[in-house]
């Protein structure tokens, strides 16, 4: 059975863009091995229903979601972000890199809010990984993975 | 000016005001499109509103519909702001009323071209 889903290049180059429009440092994303079980900490999904279904998941380590907040809201380096900031602005960069694998695929489709959780998300029975981007950003654990129902309904 | 950034995200509420402060304008925000429109009740008057289009409560398209269906609210130009980026939503947005349609990831060069065809710089960017 062939999955629908966009391929690990097409990935990488919609998180480098986002990271470059919102976060910055861009160049310190580099590609880098799964990450041990417990070097992730966060994790954000958001999920397309419609034509074509799925789920998009970020996966980030504590530095690089202190990093991340501190990118997107403005934060200078010595202030520490509290976990609502932090919630908010790992929410906005699944939302961003969905509502991009979103448009990759068939359409019409919805996307959902995001949700943000500490630890690593469980993923449905049903649904089976497509596509997986690991990367580093300043030396700490990013994960990016498109999951795709493995059903036809 | 005055910009109106409706997003339930306050990291990305931030991103865009730190674009059109950057301009020398004011921004007043709001986290999702019924809160915006009790701003807009309660007489606030901005230039320009930047909406996103998956909020909670209120989404940015009805805020468009609910917006353009106002002859008080006339002037304010609307610009989409959004992770939206499907055809037939684009033609629903502008159809509805907005004057722009941003897709994220955007930079602040983008926000300010846009904001540029539609008229709204008449005055030298600050450096």
């Amino acid at each position: 059975m062939s999955i629908l889903a966009p391929s690990a290049l097409d990935l990488e180059a919609l998180v480098t863009d986002m990271w470059a429009s919102f976060v910055g440092a861009p160049e310190l994303l580099l590609p880098a091995g799964p990450p041990a079980d417990d070097a992730v900490l966060w994790s954000a999904t958001v999920t397309v229903t419609g034509e074509w279904r799925g789920m998009v998941s970020v996966d980030l380590a504590e530095a690089a979601v202190l990093g991340v907040t501190r990118g997107m809201l403005g934060f200078g380096d010595d202030e520490e972000p509290d976990a609502a900031s932090c919630t908010d602005a790992v929410g906005e960069l699944v939302n961003v890199v969905g509502g991009n694998v979103k448009s990759l695929m068939p359409g019409p489709s919805t996307l959902s809010l995001p949700v943000v959780s500490r630890g690593a998300v469980e993923v449905p029975s049903e649904m089976e990984e497509a596509s997986v981007l690991h990367l580093t950003w300043c030396e700490a654990p990013v994960r990016v993975r498109v999951l795709t129902t493995t059903t036809s309904s | 000016m005055q910009a109106l950034i409706i997003d339930d995200s306050r990291a990305m509420r931030s991103i865009l005001r730190r674009i059109v402060t950057g301009l020398g304008w004011t921004t007043a925000e709001a986290g999702d499109g019924q809160e915006a429109l009790d701003l807009l009740e309660g007489g606030l008057a901005p230039d320009l509103c930047l909406i996103d289009w998956n909020m909670p409560v209120m989404n940015g398209y009805t805020f468009v519909q609910r917006v353009r269906a106002e002859q008080r609210w006339r002037d304010v130009t609307l610009m989409m702001v959004t992770t939206e980026s499907e055809h037939g939503q684009i033609v629903r947005a502008l159809a509805a009323g907005a004057h722009e349609y941003v897709i994220k990831p955007f930079t602040a060069e983008a926000i300010v071209e846009k904001l540029g065809l539609l008229g709204l710089l008449d005055q030298e960017v600050p450096a």
